[in-house]
């Protein structure tokens, strides 16, 4: 038996790609981390996880890898998440920004999959339109629990996956312009939320397997785009009416003309990468060439 | 440097669907694809936004090659890039399945147009792409007066994401 024999029906090649694969982690808190552990469980090779915060007393009652240790010495959320990859996957390429996921944008450009575990409205529609900038698939997860007053308290949730060119967070009213002015209006007024670990688990999990869905020919035909709800108090994971109530819409507010970066220019990126002195191997390099060119000839081609 | 070239699928499958619709004199369609560009390091991330397919008018009569642009279609593409600034790509297919190599008319006749792209819209790379029914291979010019290169890797975009290195 070798490592990953267990989950060779994801298909043929599998291994491999999901070691190619480099994931976004946007959030390492109760859910993110649990993304995390599972990720490196499954094999994924690459990983840019941002979070500004350090772990507190009161992460550790979900915070998956965090100790009580980790809280007294109040350790980066990044570093514990770094530790808990490199346990599985010794070989990982992590980058961890400890900061918001906007210090770390270059380096989320470069993931297949974002998977956003934050708590806003706002900050979840920048990150969807960051990724839809990217062409990337973003999976975005979150839970609530709502105090009901005599009839006790409601947890609830939702996974949508939002892949270019399929609906979007606003299209499945996930993001709505109130939900924005609302949320603005509380801005550090917003307290310390009821989180619990279980529904992390089970909203990470199943956000996971899409992820993987997305990479791996396992399941013939994955949706593009999905909205799954959780209801913590049936234990429920159900998709939403409103898959079928927009099937056939097309999504209006990431139009196709925003990918790239508007300020991009070949000549200037040219010019950045020609007048950078060239490193110590790279001069060992032509000079070499030279030497060789002037043996035998040049054979050289334009290269970039 | 590296380039890669990210698609969504539904784009491409829109591509390939209207590549594949017979022209009333042409063995071929061909089409332009326009792209937004992003910096990743010292490499360069092609990222697709839409298709235009050149119109029946627009082509040539010529039974020498599959398909031959009138001067029309480049007008028409020339003005597109240079009124958007966007990259474009010139796109027509082989079928098949596979890596599709660009054909000896191909690598003759890109040449011919393509700088003039990059004449009309500097600041965006420009170039030419082969698909078949299951990849692609990109011809990429970063300058009127450079030669070609290759994109490396091409990354379909949804579900599931497809992946191939193509240089």
């Amino acid at each position: 038996m070798i490592r990953f024999d267990r989950q060779s029906f994801l298909g043929s090649g599998s291994e491999a790609r999901l070691d190619e694969a480099t994931i976004g982690l946007v959030g390492l808190g109760g859910g993110g981390s649990h993304m995390a552990q599972q990720f490196a469980h499954i094999g994924i090779g690459g990983y840019v996880a941002a979070d500004p915060d350090a772990i507190e007393d009161t992460n550790t009652n979900r915070l998956v890898g965090g100790t009580l240790r980790d809280a007294a010495a109040a350790r980066a959320k990044t570093k514990i998440a770094r530790r808990m990859i490199r346990g599985l996957q010794p070989h990982a390429r992590i980058v961890t920004v400890c900061d918001t996921w906007q210090h770390a944008t270059e380096q989320l450009k470069t993931c297949d999959i974002i998977m956003g575990a934050v708590d806003g409205f706002a900050e979840r529609e920048q990150l969807e339109r960051f990724a839809r900038r990217y062409l990337i698939p973003y999976i975005d997860i979150g839970m609530d629990v709502h105090d009901l007053g005599k009839d006790g308290f409601l947890i609830s949730g939702q996974i949508i996956v939002s892949t270019p060119g399929s609906l979007c967070l606003r299209c499945c009213g996930l993001i709505t312009d109130e939900r924005l002015k609302e949320e603005a209006g509380k801005y550090g007024a917003a307290g310390s939320r009821p989180q619990v670990v279980w529904p992390n688990g089970v909203l990470a999990s199943t956000a996971v397997g899409l992820a993987v869905q997305l990479l791996t020919p396992w399941h013939p035909h994955p949706p593009a785009f999905t909205f799954l709800e959780y209801d913590g108090n049936s234990g429920t994971v159900s998709v939403s009416a409103h898959v079928e109530a927009l099937k056939g819409r097309i999504c209006p507010h990431h139009p196709p003309d925003e990918t790239g970066d508007p300020f991009f220019d070949i000549r200037k990126h040219l010019e950045g990468i020609e007048q950078r002195p060239a490193s110590l191997w790279r001069r060992a390099l032509r000079a070499a060439k030279a030497w060789f060119d002037g043996i035998f000839g040049s054979r050289s081609t334009q290269t970039v | 440097m590296k380039i890669g070239f990210k698609i969504a699928a539904a784009l491409l499958a829109t591509v390939r669907i209207d590549l594949r619709r017979p022209h009333p004199c042409a063995h071929e369609r061909v089409g332009f694809i326009s792209a937004g560009l992003s910096a990743v390091g010292d490499d360069v991330l092609i990222l697709a936004r839409s298709y235009r397919p050149v119109l029946d008018q627009d082509y040539l009569r010529d039974p020498s090659v599959g398909a031959m642009m009138g001067p029309e279609a480049l007008r028409k593409a020339l003005q597109w890039a240079m009124q958007t600034g966007a990259a474009l790509f010139h796109v027509h297919t082989h079928g098949g399945r596979g890596l599709p190599d660009f054909s000896s008319v191909d690598l003759r006749e890109n040449p011919k147009f393509m700088p003039d792209f990059c004449n009309v819209a500097p600041q965006s790379i420009h170039g030419a792409i082969v698909l078949s029914d299951t990849a692609a291979r990109g011809q990429v010019w970063l300058a009127a007066d450079r030669r070609h290169t290759f994109i490396e890797r091409f990354t379909q975009v949804g579900a599931p994401i497809v992946t191939w290195r193509a240089a």
